[in-house]
């Protein structure tokens, strides 16, 4: 016996459903308003449930959302304008907190377009490490959305379970860089030193674990009649839709787009390794659900590959060869002039890179993250842009809120996985 | 992949494997619609604007004793090996765009412009545009015509000024003890 | 936490001051046996007791230090073991600002907004390098040390601190409202 009637469910609609003439702005229709029943309230920038400090206007009409307005800006840190004042050493360590769940993905994607600029290889040990640490970051952030989202649908003790593997994921990162979060691993050049001998055998045990643990959440989550109800046909966002808003990653590939970075423009050593792209064609929350379960089998999959490899390739080096813009190994500082000189302008001056602009963008957790970088031949950058995947995930918030009810917006806001950080940078 | 039938094209450029579309602002829109619908750019991913103001401005770096000379305590401020060449005019407009097919392909569209100098929207022809050009007008001052919603972002609503400009200072407050007081 | 006195010693007169070789008699026995099993004890103390060891925080998390303040409610680090596991999200149920993460000049208000709706009394807990003096971000939006705008009580430095180290400084601000030290509302005002 049911308690309330099902709601039918709705399914992916043909046309468009971008709102006119604002794409990003749900308007009240007049005859709406003209009833006096409408209600504007704030969900304002502290919130439980808005992941952050996003602040929706939001026009209700007894239940259901007839206009939204949302107003970011409340993080803005002015990330750009600092790191024009850096060398562009000291520059890495403010990507990481742009978007702090993803903090591995985005020093790569400035470090990648350093290394772009500069024309500088790096070594295979490098890369494989990098794509061990992006996919252990994509595990962390997952976890997180996962925690997070199912939390604020109800689905409370979620948060404890997923915390509990990022506490093994942050044991990992710990082990290698020093600290839990926004590591600064990552240099022009490769890793700013080698992987510690024990790292192997505790990643092992890490991946071991990982799929039991997703099965875990499956069992918890996948057929729960209660988070079928609040997630299947809710959000819809079709495939034409989610291309014009720029969505991507897994938005994007929960409405039916098979588009991953790290397959169709592999960076690092992604096309060396094995795993599959998850899916979903529905385009509404429990899709994008969907893909953010399987795409933490896949980043397991490619840990432990990774892994492998690496055990390999113990005694390797870990950073390349170039004493221009890397520094030399400490025990030649003793013997070589030479080295002793290119540490001095190194750590100092800084290194130059050569002038010119690029843009590189990776797969991050959140979709295409994006770093244009404009560099004036000199110490420090002219220019950084980061194109942040949540920012424009916001922008998709009108159109997947269209006959939406007010409990099914913490639903949608949540799946659209954005870090508020990465909007307003 | 040639770029000859794209309307308003003023200028090519290849580097590092990343083709630069330089195009005329007045026909940026029929530049874009030619490339989203014959050339199957569907995707815009970012809106970038650059200020150039002061670009080239420190100069040749020199040995120390040279006339010029190198300023020891503040030596990331040393000039370049090559002075780079100028650009334009102040501001670039950088429109990334992606076309989602296998392989995929990108370019870059930029537009040149002057201090106030306004550029037409692109919303039209990618609603994503909406908030990228709202935070290229809020963090650069540039205007963007026949925009639908042209307000601030990411500052508050009466915010004055521009903070992404170079005459905009970085602000915060003096480090004690820091400067040779 | 008795005041660790026989009441004997406390000047209560009784009959053994007339009495000078009377030992105590039953009641005062029955006293002292009520003294070691009875916490004895004034009423602030009793009262710093219960603002401590339930101070429920108010879900402030604006950026990555939010996730090692999430990090401390999680199984491993557990904060419910002091009682505050319960983060609320309306100021009035709150005792604790946890400013956990960067404040842009947009955020300052709602900030003070929300302090504002606390009710005493209230503590503020300004929680990594950004909120305790504006961090790395010497610029132009970042408000430069939270305590701009509301009295602080606690800094916990660390970008991000560790969930260990922030459990380290509420569980110093525990000792300090149990010791009788005043919210910082009470002792100092805002910086310049």
């Amino acid at each position: 016996m049911a308690i309330a009637p099902d709601r039918p469910r709705a399914a992916i609609y043909d046309g468009s459903r971008i709102p006119q003439p604002v794409p990003t702005v749900l308007h009240v229709p007049e005859e709406l308003r003209a009833t006096g029943d409408v209600l504007q309230v704030n969900f304002g920038p502290n919130h439980p449930s808005t992941h952050g400090v996003l602040r929706l206007i939001v026009d209700l009409y007894g239940e259901e959302v007839v206009g939204l307005e949302a107003v970011v800006g409340y993080v803005h840190t002015g990330f750009e304008k600092n790191m024009e004042q850096k060398t562009w050493w000291k520059a890495i360590t403010y990507p990481e907190r742009i978007d702090y769940l993803a903090y591995q993905n985005n020093e790569l994607v400035f470090v990648l377009a350093i290394e772009k600029l500069l024309g500088l290889e790096i070594p295979e040990k490098a890369k494989y490490m990098r794509m061990l640490l992006c996919e252990l970051n994509r595990i962390h952030s997952h976890l997180i959305w996962l925690g997070t989202s199912a939390l604020e649908l109800g689905a409370i003790s979620m948060f404890w379970y997923c915390f509990r593997e990022r506490e093994l994921v942050l044991d990992l990162t710990e082990m290698v860089a020093g600290t839990r979060m926004h590591t600064r691993y990552f240099q022009a050049g490769g890793l700013a030193e080698d992987i510690p001998p024990g790292f192997y055998a505790q990643c092992r045990t890490f991946c071991d674990w990982m799929p039991k643990a997703v099965d875990d959440y499956e069992r918890m989550l996948s057929r729960n009649k209660i988070w079928l109800e609040r997630t299947r046909g809710i959000g819809l966002l079709s495939r034409e839709d989610a291309i014009a808003l720029g969505q991507s990653g897994p938005v994007l590939r929960a409405s039916g787009v098979d588009w991953d970075l790290r397959k169709v423009q592999p960076y690092l050593a992604y096309d060396r390794v094995d795993f599959e792209v998850p899916v979903y064609p529905d385009g509404d929350v429990y899709a994008r659900y969907r893909v953010h379960i399987d795409e933490l089998r896949e980043s397991t999959r490619i840990v432990r590959q990774c892994n492998d490899v690496l055990e390999a390739m113990q005694g390797e080096p870990w950073i390349a060869d170039d004493r221009k813009v890397v520094l030399p190994p400490r025990h030649e500082l003793h013997t070589s002039m030479e080295s002793l000189i290119h540490h001095f302008k190194i750590v100092t001056e800084g290194y130059r890179v050569p002038e010119g602009e690029v843009y590189v963008t990776i797969e991050s957790p959140r979709g295409e993250n994006g770093c244009y970088v404009v560099s004036d031949g000199g110490p420090k950058p002219w220019r950084v842009k980061f194109r942040a995947p949540s920012f424009v995930a916001l922008e998709a918030t009108a159109t997947c809120m269209r006959n939406a009810y007010v409990a099914d917006m913490i639903a949608i806001v949540g799946s659209l996985d954005t870090v508020m950080g990465e909007v307003d940078r | 992949m040639t770029f000859e039938a794209v309307p308003g094209v003023i200028e090519t450029k290849e580097a590092h494997g990343e083709t630069t579309l330089v195009v005329d602002p007045a026909r940026l829109v029929e530049a874009c619609t030619h490339l989203r619908d014959a050339d199957g750019f569907n995707f815009l991913s970012d809106i970038a604007a650059a200020d150039y103001l002061g670009w080239g401005s420190a100069g040749p770096s020199g040995y120390i004793g040279t006339a010029w000379g190198r300023d020891l305590n503040r030596p990331s401020t040393a000039g370049y090996q090559q002075v780079p060449a100028p650009k334009p005019k102040r501001f670039s407009m950088s429109y990334h765009l992606l076309a989602l097919e296998q392989p995929p392909r990108r370019v870059r569209v930029q537009v040149w412009l002057d201090d106030g100098e306004p550029v037409p929207s692109v919303v039209s022809v990618w609603p994503t545009a909406d908030w990228h050009e709202r935070e290229a007008w809020d963090m650069m001052g540039i205007p963007v015509a026949g925009h639908p919603n042209l307000k601030r972002i990411l500052m508050e609503d009466d915010w004055e000024g521009h903070p992404l400009r170079k005459d905009y200072p970085i602000g915060g407050e003096p480090v004690r003890f820091s400067e040779a007081e | 936490m008795a005041v660790g006195k026989p009441l004997r010693q406390l000047g209560l007169n009784s009959e053994r001051v007339l009495w000078p070789s009377k030992g105590p008699g039953k009641f005062e026995t029955e006293i002292e046996n009520l003294e070691q099993r009875v916490g004895l004890t004034t009423l602030e103390k009793a009262v710093a007791w219960a603002h401590s060891k339930s101070m429920w925080p108010d879900t402030f998390g604006l950026a990555c230090c939010a996730m090692e303040m999430m990090a401390i409610v999680s199984s491993r680090y557990d904060i419910a073991r002091f009682g505050m596991e319960a983060f609320r999200s309306s100021p009035r149920q709150a005792d604790l600002l946890i400013v956990s993460g960067r404040v842009a000049h947009k955020m300052a208000p709602p900030l003070r907004q929300i302090y504002d709706q606390m009710l005493e009394p209230k503590w503020v807990v300004a929680m990594g390098a950004c909120a305790s003096s504006g961090g790395m971000f010497n610029n132009y939006t970042i408000l430069q040390s939270v305590d701009k705008i509301v009295p602080v009580d606690i800094y916990v430095p660390g970008c991000p601190p560790r969930p260990e180290q922030l459990m380290e400084g509420i569980l110093r601000l525990h000792e300090a409202v149990q010791a009788g030290v005043p919210p910082a509302y009470e002792i100092r005002s805002v910086a310049s």
